[in-house]
């Protein structure tokens, strides 16, 4: 096991402080950089992030080239909002329409790499109350910096040690520690090395991104990982300290529901890499109940565990980037252009 | 001067322009807490962004207040200072983080004075893309230790070690745009304390009520005669004390002010309050004490001074009818120091003194553009006859 890549790949965000570098760095390699936000009912925190991103990384520092929002079809008032501040606004649900249409983070993530432009994508949550440009830059810095790495994570709070040998209260969240944490332990000791695999900020290079599936809902960190790792290696991957991050904190149900999402990956990928095989098929539906007085009601909610094709797979995405499939797919990865 | 009122409209369309930058400055560095007292991590950051965005020169002066200096083209004119205060009423144990909707932003100490501490941060920038270069070096400073407790010491040590003559100043709140304070009254703020139970012997007698006996200090404080010329007033502005419903208070503290445009009315009102603290008291057989906790002195500009003139000319420019009134806050040490200077209003908002204080953001520009406006009034010498 590669115990040492928590050393080598785990970075401090303030040692990309210096956006100027940065900046020069980015026109020097004569790349693109957009950041996605996947949005769901954020009216309360999508302008202050679309503002401070403007800001600091377009206006300061031309860090980033464009703000993309793409919007899971939010019943308040966030898409008017994130047009207001600058940022371009898409529904998921219009993108690539021809498409059969799901709804989740990962579906949206997934359409953003078909509307971007970047040489390099930047997806952040969109609820993050304490925002700050740190949360950008910390994740571009080391994809700028160190050419061998290529998807770069985010870890906020505090890891369980560090580098340097201090004791940091908090790893993870609730589902990281009693969920993926014990199964990458049991299955990929190397991941574990990864103090927050469920971030929802991370950043990495389209050619990265467009050659793996993406699952619609909760399991797109958990596959992606799984992915870039086995078709990579740990190698190219990076984390990052964001410092804190204050957000809204979830109900133990909603976690529930997630972690049901992320063992169905899991367990997908153990399938698909034929590491284990299932007698029978998984069910779809996470089965939870609700107690008042003397009433117990089943609360039964159907996850979808549909999962997008490598978005290289897709024809429409392939003639807008000028992508020509290489006719011996073992030979040298597929090249992509960037739209300017 | 027409021209350079005639230019306003445009200062306030390309301020819109960055609407980012501004907006960015003011919860980046908003969102630090810095109480009075410890302001330091607030200070550090202001700092930090004025000098990475056009400033000559950062720094501190002895007593930490955060400065930057934009250089003006002539050397012979003294400079001019755009300041506002750092420090807010919130701990830092408040929720800081504010919320950005599409026409308003909330959160604690927006108002008290977060937003024009993060105007001033863009000002550099503004006066960048604004194209503009001024003759005097304009002094951006953010002084610390303002209120409450505070005292105005800040900006009170700035003026008493800054070594050259001023040619003028504004000083920038939050809200209301329109204000147009250029004269302060004379003002003393005062706590008085009452503690009923300090070991004070009482033979048979039970424990006077601490909130009875402040209220026995208010009661004969309605009995003093306040002249109507020159004009006073005393302010009870809060109260607290006890502990619980069913237990005589055995601790209460009375907050006042006492205002008037005469310091020797001010002084006298305040000895006549402690001769009934001290009397009370006395009668009462408790221990009450008065304590200063700020004072200032009262000072102002004609209202038909140049400055004043000019400001009130912008305004009415820019369609924002002026407000004028007295205020006791830093303005009033430029004038105490005999320099010409005013306080303006940047926005509008509700809630001051709340967490949850809400400024609007579109009135901001016309704000930030009279800023600009006074600035080159006085760049063009309205202070200097």
């Amino acid at each position: 096991m590669n115990n040492q890549w928590i050393h080598t790949n785990t970075f401090h965000y303030e040692a990309f402080k210096n956006l100027d570098r940065l900046a020069r760095v980015k026109e020097k390699r004569g790349l693109r950089i957009s950041l996605c936000l996947p949005t769901l009912n954020e009216e309360k925190t999508i302008a202050k992030e679309i503002v401070i991103f403007k800001s600091e990384l377009m206006t300061r520092f031309p860090l980033i080239d464009e703000i993309v929002v793409i919007d899971s079809g939010s019943a308040d008032d966030t898409c008017r909002i994130a047009r207001k501040f600058g940022a371009d606004v898409y529904l998921a649900s219009e993108i690539l329409p021809c498409l059969e249409s799901f709804s989740g983070k990962g579906e949206n993530l997934w359409k953003a790499l078909y509307i971007t432009t970047g040489d390099i994508i930047v997806y952040l949550d969109a609820d993050i109350k304490n925002i700050h440009h740190r949360f950008a830059y910390g994740l571009i810095g080391p994809l700028l910096l160190d050419e061998q790495i290529k998807y770069v994570k985010g870890f906020y709070d505090r890891p369980i040690t560090t580098w340097d040998n201090k004791i940091r209260p908090t790893g993870g969240g609730r589902v990281t520690e009693l969920v993926l944490r014990p199964l990458f332990s049991l299955f990929f000791p190397e991941l574990t090395q990864i103090i927050q695999p469920l971030s929802g900020e991370y950043a990495g290079y389209r050619t990265i991104f467009e050659k793996i599936p993406f699952p619609i809902g909760y399991g797109i960190e958990t596959s992606m990982i799984l992915d870039i790792y086995q078709k990579w290696g740990l190698e190219v991957i990076a984390q990052v300290d964001l410092e804190r991050r204050v957000h809204r904190n979830q109900s133990t149900k909603a976690l529930g529901k997630m972690a049901f999402a992320i063992l169905k990956t899991f367990i997908k990928r153990k399938v698909d890499l034929g590491l284990i095989e299932l007698k029978d098929s998984l069910h779809d539906q996470m089965i939870q109940y609700s107690i008042s007085g003397n009433d117990i009601t089943p609360d039964i909610l159907r996850i979808e565990d549909a999962e997008r094709p490598p978005m290289i797979d897709i024809p429409e995405y392939r003639k807008k980037f000028g992508i020509v499939l290489d006719p011996n797919p073992r030979s040298a990865p597929l090249k992509s252009v960037s739209k300017q | 001067m027409l021209d350079q009122i005639s230019n306003l409209e445009a200062y306030e369309d390309a301020i819109r322009s960055i609407l980012d930058i501004v907006i960015a400055n003011i919860v980046l560095i908003g969102q630090i807490p810095a109480p009075t007292f410890q302001e330091q991590e607030r200070a550090k950051l202001l700092l930090e962004r004025m000098s990475e965005c056009r400033v000559d020169e950062c720094t501190t002066d002895g007593y930490n207040n955060p400065i930057g200096i934009v250089r003006g083209r002539s050397r012979d004119k003294p400079p001019i200072f755009i300041v506002t205060r750092l420090d807010t009423p919130f701990s830092k144990e408040v929720d800081h983080n504010f919320t950005i909707d599409s026409n308003t932003i909330t959160g604690a100490g927006l108002l008290d004075n977060s937003l024009a501490v993060g105007v001033l941060a863009s000002l550099p920038f503004i006066i960048h893309r604004l194209g503009l270069n001024f003759e005097s070096d304009i002094v951006l400073a953010s002084v610390i230790q303002s209120i409450g407790k505070g005292n105005l010491r800040g900006v009170r040590h700035l003026l008493k070690t800054w070594s050259t003559p001023i040619r003028g100043a504004v000083c920038m709140e939050s809200g209301e745009i329109g204000r147009l304070n250029y004269a302060s009254n004379g003002m003393i703020r005062c706590d008085i304390r009452c503690i009923s139970n300090a070991g004070i012997q009482r033979s048979g007698l039970h424990t006077p009520n601490a909130i009875l006996v402040l209220n026995e200090v208010i009661n004969r404080i309605l009995g003093l005669r306040l002249p109507l010329r020159p004009r006073a007033e005393i302010n009870v502005g809060t109260i607290s004390g006890g502990l619980k419903h069913g237990q005589i208070a055995s601790t209460a503290v009375l907050g006042l002010e006492i205002r008037s445009d005469s310091d020797l009315l001010v002084g006298g009102l305040y000895a006549d309050i402690r001769d009934i603290v001290q009397g009370v008291g006395q009668e009462n057989h408790v221990v009450l004490q008065t304590k200063t906790i700020s004072n200032v002195r009262a000072a102002r500009l004609k209202h038909n001074h140049p400055l004043v003139k000019h400001a009130a000319s912008i305004l009415n420019q820019l369609d924002i009818a002026p407000m004028r009134g007295p205020s006791e806050s830093e303005v009033s040490i430029f004038l105490s120091n005999n320099i010409p200077a005013i306080a303006l209003g940047l926005t509008r908002g509700q809630g001051y003194q709340q967490t949850a204080a809400c400024v609007q953001i579109e009135p901001l520009f016309k704000g930030i553009a009279q800023i600009i406006g006074v600035l080159e009034a006085i760049d063009s010498g309205v202070c200097d006859e």
